[in-house]
């Protein structure tokens, strides 16, 4: 993909700040998906690089409350 | 920690301004969360000026969602490009608030101590927002044409 690159900084730093927060709300899709799909915690965890108590401590309360179904491992 | 926010703006800090970052499925809390939830309630001072000056709650949303727009491009990303195979479920999730928003309460109580104002009201939450040069909010504006230091000056009125 070609773009003008900007010489602003500003707008190169608020492209980081943007990125970051997609990549947020794409992980917040994607784990839930993967969830839906049966995966398990564990395997969520293993995918994204991080343990499963971090990828729990992130997304558990939150889909509990919105009533996705959840797997042990 | 709020004790000396009166009713309105305790309740922009405690709760409306969580329940902006989360509506949005944000995990911290922003200045421009607290911005959308001044603009959302339009009967006190500040929420008035945003709506007069063109920044009701749904504007805003659409300029912060431009600002998004035209960050990514900067870097060469552009938004359409990414379909989720799932929109995250609305869950709650615990907002914490992050720096943009310490900052600009740290600059609401600021500007109050600096008048000798006891309370700090929405004006003086919207001013501390607005005084913040650099970020999403200031650029979120300018995405609009919103002139950011006109609107701190008709905030700073309100005080």
């Amino acid at each position: 993909m070609t773009v003008d690159t900007p010489h602003d900084p500003a707008d190169r730093l608020a492209g980081v700040v943007a990125l970051r927060r997609l990549a947020d709300r794409v992980e917040d899709a994607e784990v839930e998906l993967a969830l839906r799909e049966g995966w398990t915690w564990s395997q969520v965890a293993e995918a994204l690089g991080v343990t499963r108590q971090a990828v729990h401590k992130k997304h558990a309360r939150r889909l509990a409350q919105a009533g996705t179904s959840e797997r042990g491992d | 920690m709020f004790e000396r926010f009166d009713a309105d703006a305790r309740r922009v800090v405690v709760r409306a301004a969580y329940e902006e970052a989360q509506a949005l499925g944000s995990a911290s809390l922003e200045g421009e969360h607290l911005l959308l939830a001044l603009a959302a309630d339009p009967s006190t001072g500040a929420g008035g000026l945003l709506v007069d000056s063109g920044l009701d709650h749904d504007g805003l949303v659409a300029a912060l969602e431009r600002e998004t727009e035209r960050s990514l491009a900067a870097v060469g990303i552009a938004l359409s490009d990414y379909e989720p195979a799932a929109r995250p479920a609305a869950g709650r999730r615990k907002a914490s608030f992050a720096t943009s928003s310490k900052r600009a309460l740290a600059r609401a109580v600021g500007v109050a101590s600096a008048r000798g104002d006891r309370v700090v009201s929405t004006a003086h939450l919207l001013v501390g927002i607005l005084r913040g040069e650099i970020g999403t909010v200031p650029r979120a504006l300018e995405a609009v044409g919103v002139d950011r230091v006109t609107l701190m000056i008709a905030a700073e009125r309100l005080l």
